[in-house]
């Protein structure tokens, strides 16, 4: 079991009421899946079913059939559409 | 190539100057993207003290993707030097938000550089704007038509 850490931003993060959380994966497991654990772990997780939210695995932008390797992946992140520039 | 996620302001003059390579340099390509009013005013008589923006980053993967659209550009066309610079933290109407500046020596490679790489920085840098007014706080949402451009680019 290896323990990869989740990461929220923007509104997505004050719609959760948390900025972060920690998830334990036996193995590769896809995002969907581990959308699926914190589903059951987040105090108020619909926001994280919201149309838009994206996502990424240590930077890189993901989906939700990309696979997390927990041996190697630091952080994944979920956040709504950026707005910067 | 500078590559700077920063609180503080930054001087267009000096990022200017840095990008110029001596005896090389034809052309220099320029972006400045500033804050605007993306709401209509709740209360005429707010003004602008009331308005504030304030800029969240992921830090980390901000200056990995930012770095990543620059390499791209840089493989695309042949370009003497890259500089992008974007804020973050607590921002007022007419501040300067981003830069991006290019150089090279003939002056399309620049243009369609400075253009790309504000067009996936729109898209991909890990950025996102709250702006409050009198009225309250509001996420800014993206626009379609930002993700629409990144289509010119695909081919």
């Amino acid at each position: 079991m290896s323990q990869v850490k989740i990461v929220f931003f923007a509104s997505l993060k004050e719609s959760l009421g948390q900025g972060e959380a920690f998830i334990e994966l036996e193995g590769p497991t896809s995002i969907e899946e581990i959308k699926q654990k914190l589903n059951v772990i987040l105090d108020k997780p619909d926001p994280l079913f919201e149309d838009g939210i994206q996502c990424s695995i240590d930077y890189e932008f993901a989906r939700d059939s990309s696979k997390v390797d927990p041996s190697t992946v630091k952080e994944i992140a979920f956040f709504p559409p950026v707005t910067g520039g | 190539m500078t590559l700077q996620v920063q609180e503080a302001d930054f001087n267009v003059q000096a990022l200017y100057e840095d990008l110029q390579v001596k005896n090389r340099t034809g052309a220099v390509v320029m972006f400045v993207g500033l804050v605007r009013e993306f709401n209509e005013r709740a209360h005429n008589d707010a003004t602008d003290a009331d308005h504030c923006f304030e800029l969240e980053h992921y830090a980390g993967m901000t200056e990995h993707n930012l770095k990543h659209i620059i390499d791209e550009a840089s493989q695309r066309w042949s370009l003497l030097d890259v500089c992008v610079v974007h804020r973050y933290g607590k921002l007022a109407l007419n501040d300067q938000i981003v830069f991006v500046g290019v150089s090279s020596a003939h002056r399309a490679e620049a243009f369609l550089a400075c253009d790309f790489i504000m067009d996936y920085l729109k898209s991909r840098a890990a950025f996102w704007k709250k702006e409050t007014t009198p009225a309250g706080s509001n996420w800014v949402e993206s626009k379609q038509s930002d993700s629409d451009s990144l289509k010119r680019w695909e081919s």
